[in-house]
């Protein structure tokens, strides 16, 4: 208990490794689990309405 | 009354050219971390503009071409740690202009059909097993995961963002995706994703 590989491979598809840089396995589900999760966190835009508050904020 | 010199004149138009050419190109990721944050559109609206009115107030201190968005993103996070905290103390209260509007609304014909839609809203919105894990996390966790899952912040941004040493924003990250994974194991195997992982 493996731990040490997965954090190694987390800082690894996160670019943090210093050129440092069955594993294959641990890898592609990492990267899986990774898209998994950036596939559910939908960008969001602000309203129009917000921005022109906040531009009239400025200016007064 | 103030007279405006030619120097204050001066600072203002360079402060006005840095928040519209710097500043306010980051509003959409600052909307998503806000949102992600808070799950919720009032108060995402509520952190985004208390954020920006806040980094006017305080644009001489920004250094000009440097990184805005992880000045912005630090700006942002204290407000909602702030309102966070604030929030957890203070005994439940029930806001006086929502009793007016609720009252207002009653009389409304459309009332049925906008609660059925926001329901709907509502449900969908539960139906979300990830949104719920993430939103389940601990704020120090959540805040780690969406600067880098959702931003691509680099370790030291985030560090510098929440002022936490880089070792804690690694070990944080990491505890973070295990909590997330835990909880997501049985949704995403119901979406065809396989645990195949294998500790032997």
């Amino acid at each position: 208990d493996y731990q040490e590989l997965v954090r190694k491979v987390t800082m690894y598809l996160d670019n943090e490794l210093s050129e440092a840089e069955a594993y294959l396995k641990v890898l592609s589900q990492e990267k899986s689990f990774r898209e998994f999760i950036k596939s559910k966190l939908h960008r969001r835009k602000p309203s129009p309405a917000l921005i022109k508050s906040i531009k009239d904020k400025i200016k007064t | 009354m103030m007279v405006m010199t030619q120097e204050n004149l001066t600072s203002k138009e360079r402060f006005d050219k840095i928040f519209e050419v710097e500043f306010l190109p980051q509003i959409d990721a600052l909307y998503t971390f806000a949102y992600h944050l808070t799950y919720n559109e009032d108060d995402a609206n509520d952190l985004v503009q208390e954020t920006y009115l806040k980094a006017y107030r305080f644009i001489e201190k920004y250094i000009e071409g440097t990184n805005a968005k992880a000045w912005l993103f630090k700006i942002l996070k204290n407000a909602f740690i702030n309102q966070y905290r604030k929030k957890s103390k203070a005994p439940t209260k029930v806001d006086y202009e929502e009793i007016i509007n609720f009252h207002d609304e009653e009389n409304d014909t459309n009332y049925s059909t906008h609660t059925d839609l926001r329901e709907e809203m509502f449900q969908s919105m539960m139906g979300d097993e990830v949104t719920n894990a993430i939103n389940a996390l601990p704020v120090d966790f959540r805040v780690v995961i969406l600067l880098c899952d959702i931003e691509g912040f680099t370790y030291e941004e985030i560090s510098k963002i929440i002022d936490v040493p880089i070792g804690t924003v690694r070990s944080r990250l990491h505890r973070a995706r295990n909590m997330l994974k835990g909880q997501l194991k049985t949704y995403a195997e119901s979406l065809g994703f396989k645990d195949k992982r294998s500790k032997d």
